[in-house]
């Protein structure tokens, strides 16, 4: 491993250990990283805002590219530099008499985002309710549960493989009464979930406080799934930090491993 | 004006005009001068237009994204095709336009960053000056600061046109790609990923201290989080697993296998937390819609003009 | 002090300790785990081995090394496919501007690995092109599932030869005129783009999976389980899950579905799955004996005071 490299990663385990000190205690050069930390993220905030957002997004529209390498070049659209200032009318945030104009482009930002809710509402939740519609009444009691499909034999005749997959189709076809069941605690578990969301009005009813308890026992379920993840994701993480100070920078920059 | 949107299809118009050229530059100027207008005939708006005008900016912004919705699209567009009819041309408009407006957010929210530049440097520079305690600390974070953001635009300078491709291989970099790379992939990056691992710590000492088993609720919570859990690690599985096929003989067809851990954490994946985290979700996504809506037609409180 | 308050006064310093020396120690010794891929991270692979090699696939790179733990193995695991099956890819990022470079170099190391073995690398240009960051991720669904000639209109990238070209003379862009022209599209995430991208382009034509951190794996099973997700690998019980199966590929018993798939039995299939994941098991054992050690001090005093 190069010189560089390893002063590469030496610094970095530094930065690492030094924010791990907070663990400890607040000290001065916890402090010292975190601002360094602050900084950094900031102007690289600072060098993205030009170079990945506005250069390409309203620059080169508002004022073309050349032709290049055989690739032919885009004229520039002038009515892009209207955006500029209406960008600005951001800045009257601080003028004490005309601080409303501030308003122009978060309400254009704002308006953008709403009219785009529609859409996106129904791509993103209309196949999941119309999953969430399961069969809770069996179709079938031939068997409690879900019989287990046919396996052809090696070398079967295509009668019998034919055989096999209208069983196979019939089972898949069919609700068994444990497959009910679990459809209807699924379902039971949606509703239930659901009006422990309803505030619109007041709860009364044995029923209807029944139903926002059990809501409320269920989403510990949903949170105990969620909070199981985390932690997977969030050890993950810190063990890939492990493994760079030990055996990347350690193991492999120091001492050769 | 339908022509101002044909991006992809460029030709020269009014719209627009060549890289390079003066003229295009002079309309540059020209559309410079009207916006500045603009903010000075606003300026100079009436109070009780304020509201309505902000109203109105919120109104068509989003109204473009519906009507994109609703609208019938082109069906099967070819390049250079013609619309047919005044419903047809309106479709063709709104899809040209789309590529365009949809950047508008990106561009808008770029030029807003100073705000938040500006409120960093307003802070640390006045505790700079005026001596604060731990004004060193300040120093630290504005001489980072402004050191990234120059060596950052640097080494993007570096990398423009035909020389980006070699700088792919670090053998052919300069002190300012060698600087970049350190202060960028040595510490940002590092220091990002110690930050995110931190909570790792925080998680277990909060197990520790504060996961009590004191209420159903808690009870419940803490027996998924603990299935979840187990379910994740694969020697765990392999053992219990194991053990329900000892009681079973490996017969795929006995009910016994339904308590191997396997299918435990499934059903309750699939059936309980599956449905528990989607009535979360429509929850949530029912308020967006709402909100969504009121923003829209600006029925928020705080929303519109006025001081 | 009684034994329950002992218990339940471990001072942090302590319990941080020790977590840093299980997160550590196991990392120098290699423990062969047993795993039993989920059903989501099965339909993933199949997906994938199904593709047919010469097709384009689109992948959102939204992952940085702050997530490189388990977005890496994500990304890993994916390119080693597609590499494998010579199946072109169209990278661009929605999440963080940085994630195109270190997309990038993930490629540049496995391709240091093929190169190791005598195989050809995956060539920037004809077998992948990078188009960038785009900064608004709604604003980038919105153009790929409307018209992607126009989503990466003006974009270039760099030819074997150095020289800076549209990339859609590439070719791998070179047959794509809209989403649905993509045998798939992979999102690899630690962020909420994975909503976005659902939101925008399901329903295009369009097959989409995904590959997520584990804080966004909860909230992405439900779309697995509505069909809007072909496959789902979750944080790093899905990256290992990924590499068991690279090895030993789809197995008759593991999926009714997909019966047998094979893997790449032999190649360099190990990553950061096999690395972490017997530390995970060390680690999330320390948690629940926490758990218990808390519960049970709190017993303990509680029955004191009684």
């Amino acid at each position: 491993m190069d010189n560089y490299t390893k002063f590469k990663l030496a610094l970095g385990v530094v930065a690492t250990i030094g924010l791990y000190t907070v663990l400890y205690r607040e000290n001065r050069f916890y402090r010292f990283v975190e601002h360094v930390f602050l900084g950094l993220a900031s102007g690289w905030a600072l060098v993205t805002l030009w170079t990945e957002t506005l250069k390409e997004k309203w620059w080169d529209r508002m004022v073309g590219v050349a032709s290049a390498n055989g690739d032919p070049g885009i004229p520039g659209y002038w009515a892009f530099i209207l955006l500029l200032p209406i960008g600005l009318m951001g800045y009257f945030v601080f003028s004490r008499k005309h601080n409303w104009l501030s308003r122009i482009p978060i309400g254009i930002i704002l308006g953008l985002w709403s009219g785009q809710q529609i859409q996106v509402w129904f791509n993103r939740y209309g196949p999941q309710m119309r999953d969430s519609m399961k069969p809770i009444f069996p179709t079938t009691t031939d068997s409690i549960f879900v019989p287990m499909p046919p396996v052809a034999p090696d070398g079967a005749s295509p009668d019998q493989l034919a055989n096999v997959a209208a069983e196979t189709a019939r089972i898949s076809a069919n609700v068994y009464p444990t497959e009910a069941l679990t459809n209807l605690v699924y379902v039971f578990t949606l509703l239930a979930v659901l009006s422990y969301f309803l505030f619109s009005f007041e709860i009364k009813g044995k029923f209807l406080r029944g139903m926002t308890t059990s809501g409320r026992w269920l989403l510990m379920i949903g949170f105990g799934a969620i909070f199981g993840s985390t932690v997977m994701m969030r050890f993950t993480l810190l063990i890939d930090r492990m493994y760079f100070i030990w055996i990347e920078f350690l193991k492999q920059g120091i001492l050769g491993g | 004006m339908s022509q101002l949107f044909l991006q992809a299809q460029p030709q020269l118009n009014f719209w627009n005009g060549l890289n390079g050229t003066t003229g295009l530059w002079i309309k540059i100027l020209i559309g410079l001068a009207l916006g500045v207008g603009l903010i000075f005939a606003l300026m100079s708006a009436p109070t009780q237009t304020r509201r309505p005008i902000v109203a109105f900016v919120t109104f068509i912004s989003g109204l473009f994204y519906v009507l994109y919705f609703f609208f019938p699209r082109p069906i099967d567009r070819q390049p250079g095709e013609l619309p047919l009819d005044f419903v047809e041309s309106v479709s063709f408009y709104i899809d040209d336009a789309f590529g365009v407006v949809t950047d508008f957010t990106a561009i808008l929210s770029g030029l807003l960053l100073g705000l938040g530049i500006y409120s960093l440097l307003h802070v640390h520079v006045k505790r700079i000056i005026k001596a604060h305690q731990n004004w060193f600390f300040s120093v630290v974070l504005l001489v980072s600061m402004f050191m990234m953001t120059i060596v950052g635009y640097w080494d993007w300078i570096t990398r423009r046109g035909e020389a980006g491709a070699s700088l792919d291989d670090p053998a052919n970099w300069s002190a300012i790609n060698y600087t970049k790379d350190l202060m960028f992939d040595g510490l940002l990056q590092a220091m990002d990923a110690a930050m995110f691992s931190i909570i790792a710590f925080y998680i277990l000492s909060a197990a520790y201290r504060a996961f009590r088993v004191r209420s159903v609720e808690a009870t419940i919570l803490l027996a998924t989080a603990l299935i979840v859990i187990l379910s994740l690690m694969g020697a765990v599985e392999f053992l219990w697993n194991g053990m329900i096929d000892g009681m079973t003989g490996k017969d795929p067809g006995s009910v016994v296998n339904n308590l191997k851990l396997t299918e435990i954490s499934k059903w309750l994946r699939d059936t309980v937390q599956g449905a528990a985290i989607r009535g979360i979700d429509f929850g949530v996504g029912i308020g967006a819609l709402a909100m969504g809506l009121r923003l829209w037609l600006s029925l928020e409180r705080g929303t519109g003009g006025g001081n | 002090m009684s034994l329950g308050e002992k218990l339940m006064s471990i001072p942090k310093w302590v319990l941080y300790l020790i977590l840093i020396v299980v997160a550590s120690v196991p990392l120098f010794i290699k423990i062969p785990v047993p795993n039993t891929p989920l059903e989501p991270a099965i339909d993933l692979y199949g997906t994938l081995m199904n593709i047919p090699e010469g097709s384009t696939v689109l992948i959102a790179s939204d992952w940085t090394k702050s997530t490189r733990g388990e977005s890496n193995g994500h990304f890993d695991a994916l390119m080693k496919i597609l590499m494998r099956k010579k199946i072109k890819a169209c990278i661009y990022s929605s999440g963080d501007p940085q994630a195109p470079q270190v997309a990038r170099d993930a490629i540049g190391v496995l391709n240091m690995e093929r190169k190791a073995k005598g195989l050809p690398p995956y060539q920037r240009w004809n077998d992948w092109i990078t188009v960038g960051y785009f900064p608004n991720a709604e604003a980038c669904a919105n153009a790929i599932a409307n018209n992607v000639r126009v989503a990466f209109g003006g974009k270039t990238d760099y030819t074997p030869e150095g020289t800076s070209r549209d990339v859609f003379q590439s070719p791998v862009l070179k047959d794509i005129r809209k989403v649905s022209d993509f045998k798939l599209m992979m999102v690899i995430t630690a962020s909420k783009t994975s909503n976005i991208t659902i939101e925008r382009v399901y329903g295009k034509g369009v097959d989409l999976a995904m590959m997520v951190t584990g804080v966004m794996g909860p909230e992405s099973l439900p779309y697995y389980s509505s069909g809007q997700l072909k496959g789902l690998a979750v944080g790093l019980k899905g990256v290992y899950d990924l590499e068991q199966m690279l090895e030993s590929g789809i197995t008759p018993g593991m999926s009714a579905k997909w019966g047998t798939v094979p893997g790449f039995p032999g190649d360099s299939n190990i990553g950061n799955g096999t690395r972490y994941y017997p530390t995970l098991h060390f680690c999330l054992t320390l948690l629940i004996l926490a758990v218990i050690v808390g519960n049970v001090g709190m017993a303990l005093s509680r029955k004191k005071a009684a």
